[in-house]
């Protein structure tokens, strides 16, 4: 019973977990603004600690250490600052990858500070997404294939 | 290659029948051990710095997770320093096999005879994850406090009494065993019925009774045999094989299935929910909170993570199995097929634990170099590989891997939860199947998107 | 059974061997039994400072020092000599040598912000010897002018908007002798000096905004660009992170300031100052502000920066102060 559906079904499924795992999606070039966070990092935690912008955009972060030296490196774009308390530092750069991205402290902070994180989305985070469409395609290939 | 047997291997078998291969790995991983323990007790308090920390909880952690379970099963439990020391007091020996016994060597009591202590040793290692995962001095401790445990408990108890019943580690590598692609089984079992004296169980010159307390003839899945090779040592018969076979076949087979490990499947999944949560999520407080013990805060959390995973996640399973009985119109026990179609949530359970590894492994495994050269943060450079800087490896692709691995999972637990469903509960009737996996899929699909969010 | 014996020494070796080897190591090492070889471990300063926090040398001798940190990134300097501070990395070690060629009590303090006790990691090094360029011990200035610094100190008149000094550039150069002497800058508030101005018969055609424009100018001809620079480079390293990157004393720390928080230490803290509030600011004379930096406390929670500025250094951060109410000559 393990394998049973048609060959139409099989293809229709098979279509459909490429169409939505490689269809292209057509990028909203809507960005090119300039966006400015201000980004309080202190007691392992970032303040907002999820950034959204655009595709495109020019985004800068302030970032504002509150308590003990910190720093934020974006996973992705490989960018890092660094900055004291008292000493705002900024980064600035063009969010022209897509995708949500994890950034980490990246200077010592304290014990918890390999785990001191937070998330820019650039764009509508279509991993996720297309993921999510998989996972569904996926209860649906087993339900389906109970089928004798 | 389904079927290959490795034992049988002409290269392979002399390395598992000699004694030292093995020993030879073990008193290395010893050696790793102790320097944790020296290193967490006497080196520099900054965890990502210091040898316990970055080699226990970033490098063994992710060969264990990323590679030795999938891959082997309880690979890791064949060279574990941990019961070592215990087990050579135990044996008089460290090569053996010797006869002669230290120890009391008395019988484990019946009562707990299953993985519950593994199970609250596990929640007891969780829920002080926050302060252990980052302080050395209390890594440090746990390292000796096991290894003192595991003495002690060889020599009380016969055998490996720590690993079957108390190791909190022990308890998932071996529901997760269950996947791997290796087993160790006898080739032909009617050799095994004729076989008089079951040297396999009781030792002979050649190697000591099973010490997993497993008569290799009964195995019907990978869970409690340690892969400690002695019964390859011991059958005169040659009839022990280590086979290659399709990953999780323990699992496509209807065999003994317990509360205990069960509860193992909820308890496994809902941690990793919740690390994912705390460790990897943007939310400072709850990783204030998860550190902060001792505190109130940290109280209410321990009560909440542990309603979750006891209670709530169970029920909210129970609930979908009730559901699909209801669908299936089921005249089963609901309670029966709960503690069956719990082994559906294994695969996923692992996909979701090397799914939220690979979210911090990655970013921090450039900390093992220092820390191999400066082991104790006492500015050594032992192999010149102090100075590298830390940064995050291969961050673009880890995303990717995480989704596939959570897909793969979230497939493969369906398919498992069909495959109970027809063995256990609705037998071959189609629309009946389809009712019943409709709504657990549902919940495997819920968690899995919960891991999405948190992970990708 | 000579097997067994070598597998028993391949698993000594590892329990027994390990551990002793690193003890050999460390042994081995820096020795650390040598008076002038020493580990300093850096703390937050609730957590403990410095330890150890109180050094002694002899002139002339050198002592080598092995920085770590214990918990975050700190770092180390020596008050008043102006050699580079050496960043302090949580779990590295960083080695400096030190060698002073005067006696007297050094304070050796912590250069990046751990906190908001921070300023309280320091320690001291007496070095030890006879004096062999003996200075003269001068008494600060708000001490020679027998000021109170835990007065408050009111701006009697304040401007309409802010003075420029720029604007009083042309009338300036033709003031008494007196208005442009440091003494008298060094000693007014700006508020005082409009009032002594503004009673200047020769100066009875100027509108009041044109006083203040030549307070300003007065203020700004006492600095120069490159006190400016450094001022504002302490003040942005040592003071900012309470008294706010704009003066307004909203930095980081002030929230830490007003809570509770702080009482391990004894001391109540308040709000710090707003530099950029007219009304108390332009009561102040440079040197009662110089004071208040090197004495610190007012009951404020105030550090003491006496034993860490150099004497140019105090006044150039005074200096910087200004530029959150006089717009300088560009």
């Amino acid at each position: 019973m393990a394998n049973s559906l048609t060959g139409r079904a099989k293809l229709l499924l098979g279509l459909a977990v490429v169409l939505v795992a490689l269809m292209p999606i057509p990028v909203r070039q809507a960005g090119s603004a300039e966006r400015t966070f201000r980004v309080e990092a202190g007691n392992y935690a970032y303040s907002p600690s999820v950034l959204s912008v655009d595709p495109g955009d020019r985004v800068t972060i302030e970032l504002v250490a509150t308590d003990v030296v910190h720093g934020l490196h974006i996973e992705g774009y490989d960018l890092s600052v660094s900055a004291d308390p008292g000493q705002t530092a900024r980064l600035s750069f063009v969010a022209d990858r897509s995708g949500s991205f994890r950034f980490r402290c990246s200077v010592t902070c304290g014990p918890v500070h390999p785990f001191m994180t937070g998330k820019l989305n650039v764009g509508p985070n279509w991993l996720l997404w297309r993921t999510v469409g998989l996972a569904l395609l996926a209860v649906v290939v087993g339900i389906g294939a109970i089928k004798r | 290659m389904n079927g290959l047997d490795l034992a049988g291997l002409p290269v392979v078998k002399p390395m598992l029948r000699s004694r030292w291969p093995q020993l030879l790995v073990t008193v290395l991983a010893l050696g790793g051990f102790v320097l944790a323990i020296v290193a967490g007790l006497s080196g520099t308090p900054v965890g990502n710095r210091n040898f316990s920390i970055v080699v226990v909880w970033i490098a063994w952690w992710a060969l264990l997770i990323l590679v030795a379970v999938p891959l082997l099963g309880r690979g890791w439990c064949s060279v574990c320093p941990i019961p070592a020391p215990g087990e050579w007091l135990q044996r008089g020996a460290v090569l053996g096999p010797r006869r002669a016994r230290l120890g009391l060597g008395r019988r484990w009591p019946r009562r707990l005879r299953n993985i519950w202590l593994q199970n609250a040793a596990f929640l007891l290692v969780v829920l002080f994850a926050a302060v252990v995962l980052t302080q050395p001095l209390v890594t440090g401790l746990l390292l000796l406090s096991l290894v003192l445990l595991a003495g002690s408990m060889s020599l009380v108890f016969e055998r490996r009494a720590f690993c079957r019943y108390m190791c909190p580690v022990g308890g998932f590598i071996g529901l997760y065993s269950q996947l791997a692609p290796l087993e160790l089984r006898v080739k032909d079992t009617a050799i095994c019925a004729a076989h008089r004296v079951k040297t396999c169980y009781t030792g002979n010159a050649d190697g000591y009774g099973c010490p997993w307390q497993v008569f290799p003839a009964g195995l019907r899945k990978n869970t409690n045999c340690g892969l400690c090779m002695e019964c390859v040592r011991t059958c005169p018969y040659d009839n022990i094989a280590i086979n290659l076979r399709s990953f999780g076949a323990d699992l496509h087979r209807p065999g003994e299935r317990r509360l205990d490990e069960a509860y193992k499947a909820f308890i496994m999944l809902g941690s990793a929910l919740v690390y994912a949560a705390v460790m990897l999520g943007p939310w400072g407080w709850l990783k204030s909170v998860a550190y902060a013990v001792g505190g109130w805060h940290w109280f209410v959390y321990a009560v909440a993570f542990l309603v979750g995973v006891l209670v709530l996640l169970p029920t909210a399973f129970y609930l979908a199995v009730r559901l699909g009985h209801a669908l299936a119109r089921s005249e089963s026990e609901p309670q029966r097929s709960f503690l069956h179609l719990a082994y559906a949530l294994v695969p996923l359970g692992l996909s979701a634990w090397i799914a939220f590894s690979l979210g911090f492994v990655f970013a921090n495994l450039s900390y093992v170099w220092p820390a191999v050269s400066d082991p104790m943060g006492w500015g050594w450079n032992l192999v010149g590989t102090a100075g590298i800087p830390w940064t995050p490896y291969v961050s673009r692709v880890v995303p990717l891997l995480q989704v596939t691995v959570l897909l793969a999972g979230l497939t493969w637990s369906v398919r498992v939860a069909r495959e109970i469903a027809a063995q256990v509960v609705v037998g071959r009737s189609t629309t009946r199947a389809a009712g019943l996996v409709l709504p657990l899929a549902g919940f495997m699909f819920v968690i899995t998107i919960l891991f999405l969010w948190l992970l990708v | 059974m000579n097997a067994e014996r070598a597998a028993r020494w391949l698993v000594l070796a590892s329990i027994v061997g390990v551990p002793l080897a690193v003890a050999f190591a460390r042994w081995k090492g820096p020795n650390l039994h040598d008076a002038r070889v020493i580990e300093i471990h850096g703390q937050m300063p609730g957590a403990g400072g410095w330890s150890p926090s109180a050094l002694r040398v002899a002139v002339g001798e050198t002592l080598q020092v092995r920085l770590t940190s214990d918990d975050v990134v700190h770092g180390f300097a020596i008050g008043r000599l102006g050699w580079p501070a050496i960043d302090v990395n949580p779990g590295q070690v960083t080695e400096t040598s030190l060698t002073f060629d005067q006696p007297g009590r050094y304070v050796f303090y912590c250069t990046r912000w751990c906190g908001p006790e921070h300023w309280r990691m320091r320690g001291t090094i007496d070095v030890i010897g006879s004096l062999t360029d003996p200075a003269e011990a001068d008494y600060p200035l708000y001490m020679t002018l027998d000021l109170d610094l835990d007065a408050a100190h009111p701006a009697t008149v304040v401007p309409a908007e802010r003075p420029k000094a720029e604007r009083g550039t042309s009338r300036g150069p033709m003031l008494g002798a007196d208005y442009l002497t440091p003494e008298f800058y060094r000693s007014q508030s700006p508020a005082d000096a409009w009032l002594s101005l503004r009673s200047d018969p020769a100066l009875e055609d100027l509108q009041d905004m044109a006083i203040w424009d030549l307070v300003a100018w007065i203020w700004d001809r006492n600095t120069t660009p490159e006190a400016l620079r450094e001022g504002e480079r302490l003040y942005r390293v040592n003071c900012a992170a309470c008294h706010g990157e704009g003066g307004e004393g909203d930095g980081v720390m002030a929230p830490a300031l007003k809570s509770d928080s702080l009482t391990d230490f004894g001391h109540a803290t308040v709000s710090p100052a707003a530099f950029n509030d007219p009304s108390s600011m332009l009561g102040a004379s440079p040197a009662l502000l110089h004071g208040k930096v090197i004495r610190g406390g007012m009951g404020t929670g105030m550090p003491y920066w006496g034993p860490i500025f150099s004497e140019d250094q105090a006044w150039a951060v005074v200096d910087y102060l200004w530029t959150f109410q006089l717009d300088r000559d560009s």
